[in-house]
């Protein structure tokens, strides 16, 4: 026993300082000009994922980004120093339990828009202070982050949770305690209608779908059989191959092959790839999430399917290439965001990203930025009107969630606004198609006009 | 003392109710049965109340009531936004008997295995039901069902209905020990063919045993389907039932304390801990270790805990002031 | 393969470890890492590699050894005190949940939530997959799903000549019947414990790291979703029966492979039910003989 805790020590008292580094209150820091970067990557020195604090100088987020202005729409002066009280807002989402793969994603869009926003002015001048706690990934965790953060922080607003079952269950605790909650990746049906405090920043109808369709059609006008499969213990995945479905049966008139489910946590799909082979489609259609989709895509493409594959929105994040690797080349993906989206914010976005990162994006870090950047925007209209100091936390937060719905706002994701119900309305959505490199672990998504 | 209810009102109801849920483990294991069925019931209630609530009495926003009907004749009518406490008792009653009725159903051909073979043959009963509610419409599919009513204005309202139950189910638990049914069930824990021998019924007490720890889990169930909201098939997993198992076993399995403390105690303890790395001038470093390390801490715990408390925290002696050691118990493992 | 080394726990110690399914993961990240791969984008080990570069077979099986020695370690920690003081064997179930919830954790804090797979092609230039159906009733199975059949029955052969054969193996079949007299015989059971516990961790990381290479390897609790499924296929062969957990392993992926498509939802229900129903009627296992009751 002891000898297992000597041997971890040194690693968690480096990993605490690290975090300690990035936690500490920003007063010293002026945001700007991060001063060293991370590039030996190959050191065992991990590079600050975890920044909990504002514009911490040692995060490793924007080089080089520093006080040049950026055109953005939110600027509103590179350089300022920030000063007075942080303004805090709350970020619940998954960061253990077997969601961490998403809910990881959702820290560093959020790590990134803290930065970005602090460097950007902050709230009028008011640091920005995120405050995490994190759900797992059951609904009982959810309820008590959420209520640490309500009660304990006083935030302003929460973004989280991760899942739409957690939502289902934390943001009726926001509501009734008249707390803002935008969700970054809650995609069920019902979400905004909980109640009037709670909105989402995640498109929920998988309008994509039938551009995917178009898509493929085009590249192959001979479809005629189609395939759908879906994880049927995935909120999001049900929803989308209904939409899937009816494009195929009732917009494009093709016909659909008996449709076929499989579980998220599955790995084997040798049954389900081997009748659809026997049925000889022209085309697959996959709703699930990276690594179960992506294990279907590789076993359908080494039992011999040669055609067509259409992977739903679950698709949509780089972490599908190393599970199909070169058998991922061709893949047509519908989007809810591209990194190849040409906006001042998005650029910036995606170079953060990059460079924290040593890749491209992926929607749920993109959605959680966004996610932020409501209610920063937000934060910033009702404070300029009513200064947030005086307000009292209850106030506050009523006229943030007021001001939150009646905004218009320049996302990575494009732009946004909300229903008066608190559902996104979100213009540009995006079919790509995977090219894999020579090497069959990296690639890109190519963006079909 | 506003904001610590505030902030842990949920979380000291979800405390009770994980204690009696691990009584409803305790329970079989009084008679030696090592059932994990309990989650599964514990689902089934979830289910129960979700269903009744939203579906067969849902709110009408017009008439700001909820409203019984069948086909167009209105049976009864409950006025409020807050649904009626009156109907949360009668979920929990039709919980409790259908649990009931599908742990005799289960048990009889169930509980003529024993030790581990009955565990697996129970875990098996968990998964089924879980893949089943996974895709019925009736359950809600993946999503599962939400916008289930609220009976209290605020968390810490369920303490009314959880508080007497619990001291209901351990006044219960507590008598049982020492009535005859009671010590029928230890006969069998400790030997079941003297206790066949001594004229037991064994089929009858096991069933008794296994389906009085079904009816409180699926009562459980109830209560914790409106408490979160929402319900949908992750909820009773084999997971939880593993759980529920530790709060047994490192509460104690030989006094209906046990469990109770254990659930409590481990239940509270991830959540402690995150409590602990929000008290202000605490070391950031300490915080953040006990913030992000707290699943780890969680399980060093359970190894400690078993390791240096192999018969639990809370033994039958304990109060006793008896110097005698428990004997181990053995399970039967053939 | 991954039930092979549960059974050999179970069958000479009868305690179910759950820490097998993090050895498991274990052995996949091992094997990752000593194939020279970096390792992602999150946790505390962000962007960092090991200098060697081993090829994917040698690295499986040094990533096996060390999954087995982090099994002796467990043994030492968590599993010999209880045995030490008698205890229940239901507590080193709890025992070995809490060291499951450890190693997943610990592997998430250092390298992360997301999933990873090894460089390209670890088989060399094999086809993908290999039909054997005939004309347009195609059967293909994948190459993949091949090499892991063959090395778990080769594995299982010399695990069950070890047993039965051998010196060590009898001794080791002496300790599962009654440990105390085989101490009284001048066994040396803790040592012989360790040994297993050692075997089963290594086949144990040997299998993930070969199951990893067909379907990547999808994050720390990777292996806790094989768990269950373990224990099915070990019942379903019988508990504590090496060849049988190989024939249940084959049972329960053809009951699968037969559930109707348009039924296709309920397909882990069937896996567990046909486990159920196999209980209730022979609870001794496919290939078991029944067991005489002790009184």
């Amino acid at each position: 026993m002891r000898r297992i805790v000597a041997r971890l020590s040194p690693l968690l008292v480096i990993g605490t300082w690290l975090l300690m580094a990035c936690g500490a209150p920003t007063s010293s820091t002026t945001g700007t000009g991060a001063t060293t970067s991370s590039t030996s990557s190959d050191t065992t020195t991990p590079a600050t994922m975890t920044t909990t604090g504002g514009g911490a100088t040692a995060s490793s987020a924007t080089t080089t980004e520093g006080g040049t202005t950026t055109n953005s729409a939110t600027t509103t002066g590179g350089t300022t120093a920030l000063s007075g009280d942080p303004v805090p807002l709350g970020v619940a989402v998954a960061e253990t339990s077997n969601t961490a793969a998403l809910g990881q994603e959702q820290v560093i869009g959020v790590t990134i828009a803290e930065k970005y926003f602090n460097d950007h002015g902050g709230i009028n001048g008011r640091p920005l202070k995120i405050i995490r706690q994190d759900t797992a990934g059951d609904e009982n965790g959810a309820i008590n982050a959420f209520n640490a953060l309500i009660n304990q922080s006083k935030v302003l607003g929460i973004v989280g949770p991760t899942l739409s079952q957690q939502a289902f269950a934390a943001d009726k605790i926001a509501d009734t305690a008249k707390v803002p909650v935008v969700g970054p990746s809650n995609t069920a049906k019902g979400i905004p209608q909980i109640g009037p405090y709670v909105a989402r920043v995640s498109a929920p109808v998988a309008v994509v779908a039938p551009n995917a369709v178009k898509a493929a059609l085009k590249q192959n006008p001979q479809i005629k059989k189609v395939a759908v499969l879906f994880a049927q213990n995935d909120a999001f995945s049900k929803s989308e191959t209904g939409t899937f479905q009816q494009t195929i049966t009732k917009t494009a008139g093709l016909q659909l092959l008996p449709v076929q489910t499989f579980q998220t946590t599955d790995t084997d799909f040798t049954s389900q790839a081997t009748s659809v082979l026997n049925q000889n489609p022209d085309l697959v259609i996959i709703s699930g999430l990276a690594v179960d989709g992506g294990n279907l895509v590789k076993q359908l493409r080494e039992l011999g399917y040669k055609g067509l594959i259409i992977g739903g929105n679950g698709f949509n994040t780089p972490n599908i290439y190393p599970v199909c690797k070169a058998q991922c080349d061709g893949l047509l993906i519908a989007q809810a965001y591209s990194y190849e989206l040409v906006t001042p914010v998005n650029t910036d976005f995606r170079k953060s990203y990059q460079d924290l990162q040593k890749r491209e994006p992926g929607q749920l870090a993109a959605q959680a930025f966004a996610g932020v950047q409501v209610f920063v925007e937000a934060m910033r209209e009702v404070d300029k009107a009513t200064p947030l100091k005086g307000l009292s936390v209850e106030a506050a937060r009523t006229a943030i969630n007021d001001q939150l719905l009646k905004g218009k706002y320049q996302t990575p994701l494009g732009p946004i606004s909300f229903t008066p119900e608190g559902e996104v309305i979100q213009n540009d959505f995006y079919v790509a198609q995977v090219k894999m490199n020579a090497d069959g672990a990296t690639g890109k998504f190519v963006l079909l006009k | 003392m506003a904001v610590f209810f505030a902030t842990y009102g949920s979380l000291i109801v979800a405390m009770l109710l994980a204690a009696m849920l691990a009584l409803s483990l305790y329970l079989p294991l009084l008679a030696g049965q090592l059932s994990l069925a309990s989650p599964g019931f514990y689902a089934l209630g979830g289910y129960v109340a979700a269903i009744i609530s939203t579906r067969v009495v849902p709110f009408d926003s017009g008439a700001q009531a909820y409203i019984w009907r069948m086909g167009t004749h209105e049976v009864a009518r409950f006025s409020g936004p807050l649904y009626p406490v009156s109907l949360l008792i009668v979920e929990m009653l039709v919980a409790g008997v259908l649990s009931a009725v599908l742990a005799i159903v289960l048990g009889l051909p169930a509980l003529r295995l024993r030790g581990i073979y009955l565990l697996l043959a129970t875990i098996a009963f968990v998964q089924i039901l879980q893949v089943v509610t996974q895709v019925l419409d009736l359950t809600g599919g993946a999503i599962g069902i939400f916008n289930i009513p609220q009976p209290f204005a605020s968390q810490l309202g369920y303490a009314w209905v959880v508080v007497p139950l619990l001291l209901l189910s351990a006044g219960f638990v507590y008598r049982l020990e020492r009535i005859r049914i009671g010590r029928a069930f230890t006969a069998i824990r400790e030997d079941e063919l003297a206790a066949a021998a001594m004229g037991i019924n064994l089929a009858y007490h096991k069933v008794l045993a296994f389906t009085m720890g079904a009816v409180l889990a699926g009562i459980v169930g109830v209560i914790s389907a409106h408490s979160i909201n929402t319900w949908n098939s992750r909820q009773g997993t084999f997971d939880a039932g593993i759980t529920y198992l530790a709060f047994v076993l490192i509460g104690g399995s030989r006094t209906f304390l046990g469990p109770i403390i254990g659930g409590i105690v481990l239940y509270a303890l991830p959540e402690v801990l995150r409590g602990l790395a929000a008290i202000p001038g605490l070391p950031l470093a300490l915080a953040q270790l006990l913030k992000d390390g707290r699943l780890i801490m969680y399980g060093l715990l359970l190894v400690l805990g078993t390791i240096f408390f192999p018969q639990g925290l809370i033994r039958p002696n304990l109060f006793r002031h008896r110097t005698v050691e428990a004997t181990p118990r053995k399970i039967e493992q053939q | 393969m991954f039930a092979v080394g549960y059974t050999l726990i179970f069958s000479i110690l009868r305690i179910i470890n759950f820490a097998h399914a993090a050895i498991f993961t274990l052995g996949a990240y091992f094997t990752y890492a000593l194939t020279g791969s970096a390792f992602g984008y999150n946790g505390l080990l962000k962007n960092s590699a090991l200098p060697i570069h081993l090829p994917f077979l040698l690295a499986a099986v040094v990533g096996a050894m060390l999954a087995g020695l982090v099994a002796i370690v467990i043994e030492r920690l968590a599993f010999r005190p209880l045995r030490n003081r008698g205890a229940d064997p239901l507590l080193s179930l709890v025992s070995s949940l809490g060291v499951a919830v450890v190693i997943v954790n610990v592997i998430q804090y250092l390298v992360g939530a997301e999933n990873y797979s090894y460089p390209a092609q670890p088989y060399g230039n094999l086809p993908t997959a290999i039909n054997f159906g005939l004309g347009s009733q195609r059967i293909p199975v994948r190459t993949v799903q091949i090499v892991i059949f063959g090395v778990s029955v080769v594995i299982m052969l010399l695990l069950t000549y070890w047993l039965n054969r051998t010196k060590t193996g009898k001794a080791l079949r002496a300790i599962a019947e009654d440990a105390t007299t085989a101490s009284l015989l001048g066994i040396n059971t803790d040592q012989l414990i360790l040994l297993t516990f050692f075997l089963s961790g290594m086949v144990g990381g040997l299998s993930g790291a070969l199951i990893g290479s067909s379907v990547s390897i999808a994050g720390p609790y990777f292996g806790i979703s094989f768990g269950l499924r373990g224990l099915a296929v070990i019942v379903l062969g019988g508990l504590g029966d090496i060849p049988g957990a190989i024939v249940g392993g084959v049972v329960l992926g053809l009951a699968e492979a037969f559930v109707p498509v348009q039924y296709i939802a309920y397909k882990d229900a069937v896996a567990f039910a046909v486990l159920f129903l196999m209980l209730l009627l022979r609870p001794q296992g496919l290939l078991g003989r029944a067991e005489l009751q002790k009184v």
